[in-house]
């Protein structure tokens, strides 16, 4: 090989018609010379990165706004708004994206509602707290998560759009629960991330039993009482108002949605918040 | 040229198929074929992967270091994957979704490595590329079929579109829960080589050990 | 001997370049399944033993057949009693009520002929179903049907719960002898047991009809869980608020598949199966060892949020299916080891994996069926490993 190198170091710097000479005898040379080997790993390499960037830079928009829509999509299917074909963007400005300080309920402009990521919030000791006593199995818990208002014309309260997580049998469900604006009745229940077992607890996804969620009541007492919303076998003392059917055959993922949706709307979870709802405050 | 341009696009359909024949690609097999919607783009990523990337290998082919050659031909393989991944997040971002990580394991996939170092290594570009296009769609085809089965008889649909009423929205049928799982796809992959086999007797490999036989005495 | 002199005078238009040669295996399976097999081997070295396949197979049928009567008695007893709560309905309470029997579960006549009624459905479904596939096999593949399939149909009947619809029964034994068996070769050549292959399809491609608190007794609006079940929610305390001592699960009047719920019918067959030498004592002592020590263990450890940990070792003797599996599937000759020390270690490790899988995994209350399976791909491992310590432990001793 030492033999080609003053061969490819001669032509540095030659006019343009040596440069030329310079890439023929380079493309001639043979394939397995150091120096060669070393250039096309690295010329290759420039080229690769090259291309994976430009794409990725050219298509980011793109992909961030798709992220924003799924969820978008998510948040108007649960409130019922979402159909074939309508135009997500425009649909979602209808919401009110607001960052809740949990403890307290109410709305915190700390932080910027359209870009607050929760997910992230939960895994950042700094947002969040460790849970001991964990029913939903989510080890932290975020201090301030987005909830999405619905608002009537006249600038009433529709629905509050809050979202829940949990561990079920294999996985965490992610998914939103959209409430009336009496803050205790259920209008649907969604999770939009979940692996749980097909045709079994991924029946979470069915609408026949999303549809069973449709004008339950979380507490009893007009929202006053106690907390009774249940999924499981069989109705609960307080009645089939607050009695979801358990899916069958997925005992594990229907007690981890019934420990989710409960803890989520204890005084750990929402309540403070949705006091304030049934109080008119929001 | 010993091959024509048709006999590289259609040898691996049933002749020489990556995954019936040479049993390559079988990972991402089981786990994309669930539903045919995912299948399909899977298969056309592929086949874009394995096209373009023995092209682009061919046209280097004679100034890759063999030393080196197998890490360039991941890098060739690993960009266009990546490529193809971002593509996928811009325009079809359910699928995408659905599809996770087994687009990054497109690199992964023997059959495209496969095709560089064995064909596309000897051979000119648009054959290679031609080559690229007759494997991946071989293996979409295997793809398809699987994906055919399985969301036909695991969730009685094809591409989304109810074709039996499951019992849990009223129906009549009832799902058959193995078919959603990835394994089946490894019962239902055996029973097509078993048939491609039947159909095929040359495609038989012969047998590792000999049946010992002991004369009466 | 009318019927012998038939077969020998039809025999010629089977045989070789007879009329019907390509149906020899349904004449030799009718013909056998009559008479003892007159093949007899050519080749030395061989052992002579007045043991065959048939009688083999025959022995495995006889020594279920505690667990098939007292399996009809209590599908039959569970059912009635539900019926008292809720009524009766379909085909069967029709024929009861036309024969004047009634739903009385304190008479064991009515509930062992109320057994039958849903025994007898699912056995033939199961015998035409498989049968015809081992036919289709034994015809192309010109090998001959097997007394084999006769026990996998009876032990694939009797793991089923009584409610299986048929077409389901049908669609598990297709699965269990086509890829259970027949694709590896036939009887013999099957690395798994194909019953417990059909079995498991089942389970896993329509688990709403195979687990659960509302299968094991089919009368609509029943519901009863398993004594496993409750455990694994509830923990074992709360058995007797259930109404299942541990008698009750010993003899077996207690909500389980057809046939395993009785112990003390497994045990009666397994001692049948020891003293006619069907079955190999080392891997009933592997499996129960591995069992004993393993689930003792975790009581040792114990857990709180997992009440299961608490179960002693004789209580996971008598729920599920664990003393069926040991009796008629562990020992099973073909899918286990086939080394002595081999099955010592396969039998233990099925007795650890039957705990493992109904203590630890919450998907699965029930772990036998799983449990024998993973032994089963485990048992030509098990086996190369005993082979290859001998052959060095030799080596060493030679030099």
């Amino acid at each position: 090989m030492s033999d080609q190198d003053p061969n490819l170091s001669a032509s540095t710097g030659g006019t343009p018609g040596a440069r030329k000479g310079f890439l023929r005898r380079f493309l001639d040379a043979p394939a397995d010379n150091t120096a060669k080997t070393i250039v096309v790993a690295v010329g290759l390499c420039l080229v690769a990165s090259m291309v994976v960037s430009a794409a990725a830079v050219s298509l980011r928009p793109l992909q961030e706004r798709n992220a924003a829509l799924d969820k978008q999509v998510n948040i108007l299917q649960v409130a019922g708004l979402y159909e074939e074909g309508i135009d997500v963007a425009e649909a979602f400005t209808a919401f009110e994206p607001h960052v809740l300080e949990l403890a307290t309920g109410t709305f915190t402009e700390a932080y910027d509602a359209a870009s607050f990521d929760d997910r992230a919030a939960a895994d950042d000791a700094s947002l969040s707290t460790a849970l001991t006593d964990d029913p939903a199995s989510i080890g932290r818990q975020a201090n301030f998560v987005t909830v999405y208002l619905l608002r009537n014309d006249d600038g009433s309260l529709d629905k509050v759009i809050l979202p829940v997580y949990g561990y079920g049998l294999w996985s965490t469900l992610y998914g939103f629960m959209a409430l009336e604006e009496d803050g205790n009745t259920i209008y649907g229940l969604q999770f939009y991330d979940h692996a749980e077992t097909p045709g079994l607890g991924a029946e979470v996804d069915n609408p026949r039993w999303k549809a069973l969620w449709r004008d339950k009541k979380l507490r009893t007492e007009e929202g006053q009482g106690e907390l009774a919303i249940t999924v499981a076998k069989t109705p609960p003392a307080a009645g089939r108002d607050y009695y979801v059917d358990a899916l069958s055959g997925a005992t594990l993922t229907s007690r981890g949605v019934d420990n989710l949706v409960r803890f989520w709307m204890s005084d750990r979870g929402f309540e403070p918040f949705l006091e304030r709802v049934r109080a008119g405050d929001i | 040229m010993a091959q024509t341009y048709r006999s590289m696009l259609v040898d691996p359909m049933v002749d020489n198929n990556p995954i019936t024949l040479q049993v390559l690609g079988i990972c991402s097999a089981l786990a994309v074929t669930s539903s045919l919607q995912v299948a399909l783009v899977m298969t056309i990523a592929v086949t874009m992967v394995t096209a373009f990337s023995s092209m682009f290998i061919s046209v280097l082919r004679s100034q890759i270091p063999s030393s080196i050659r197998i890490i360039v031909q991941m890098i060739v393989i690993a960009s266009l994957v990546i490529v193809v991944d971002q593509i996928l997040k811009a325009y079809a971002y359910e699928i995408s979704k659905t599809l996770s990580v087994f687009v990054g394991l497109i690199i992964t996939n023997c059959i495209v490595m496969g095709r560089a170092e064995a064909f596309a290594m000897k051979n000119p570009p648009f054959a290679s590329f031609v080559d690229g296009i007759g494997n991946g769609l071989g293996y979409g085809l295997i793809l398809m079929l699987v994906g055919t089965i399985r969301e036909l008889f695991g969730s009685g649909s094809l591409f989304g579109i109810t074709i039996f009423e499951t019992v849990n929205n009223g129906g009549w049928y009832v799902p058959n829960g193995l078919l959603l799982l990835p394994p089946s796809a490894f019962f239902v992959i055996g029973l097509l080589i078993w048939a491609f086999r039947t159909w095929k007797p040359e495609q038989v490999e012969e047998r590792e050990y000999r049946i010992q036989t002991v004369e009466a005495h | 001997m009318g019927l012998r002199s038939f077969f020998d005078r039809i025999e010629p238009s089977f045989e070789k370049g007879g009329k019907y040669e390509r149906y020899f295996p349904l004449y030799e399976m009718v013909e056998s399944f009559l008479f003892t097999p007159k093949t007899v081997t050519t080749a030395a070295p061989h052992a002579r033993s007045y043991i065959d396949m048939k009688r083999i197979m025959t022995y495995v049928v006889i020594a279920t057949i505690p667990c098939i009567l007292f399996g009809m008695y209590n599908t039959g007893l569970q059912t009635n009693l539900a019926i008292a709560e809720h009524g009766a309905s379909g085909w069967r309470a029709s024929i009861i009520e036309a024969l004047g029997i009634g739903f009385d579960a304190a008479n064991p006549l009515a509930n062992i002929l109320h057994g039958l009624l849903y025994f007898l459905p699912i056995y033939v479904v199961t015998l035409v179903a498989g049968g015809l596939w081992e036919v289709l096999f034994a015809t192309i593949r010109r090998h001959e049907v097997n007394e084999g399939f006769l026990v996998t149909s009876m032990l694939y009947t009797l793991i089923l719960p009584a409610s299986t619809p048929l077409w389901q029964v049908a669609l598990g034994i297709s699965f269990g002898v086509v890829i259970g068996k027949e694709v590896f070769g036939g009887t013999g050549k099957n690395f798994l047991n194909p019953a417990l292959v059909g079995r498991a399809f089942l389970y896993f491609a329509y688990p709403a009809y195979m687990s659960g608190d509302t299968i094991w007794t089919p009368v609509d609006g029943f519901s009863g869980a398993t004594a496993l079940a409750v455990t694994a929610s509830e923990g074992l305390a709360a058995l007797p608020a259930h109404g299942i001592t541990w008698m009750d699960a010993f003899v077996g009047t207690i909500q389980g598949s057809f046939g395993e719920t009785s112990t003390i019918a497994c045990l009666l067959g397994l001692g049948f199966l020891l003293l006619t030498r069907i079955a190999n004592y080392r891997m009933v002592l592997g499996c129960l060892l591995g069992m004993i020590a393993f689930s003792s263990l975790l009581n040792l450890i114990g857990s709180d949020s997992n009440p299961a940990f608490a179960m002693p070792w004789y209580w996971h003797l008598v729920v599920g299916g664990y003393a069926f599996g040991l009796v008629f599937m562990v020992t099973e000759p073909v899918s286990g080891s086939h080394t002595n020390l081999g099955r010592y270690i396969y039998g233990a490790l099925i007795g650890f994996m039957v705990v493992m899988i109904r203590v630890v995994n919450p998907a699965f209350p029930e772990g036998m069926m799983l449990a024998i399976l993973f032994g089963n791909v485990f048992a030509p491992l098990i086996d190369y490993f005993v082979v290859q310590a001998n052959i060095r432990r030799r080596a060493r001793r030679h030099v």
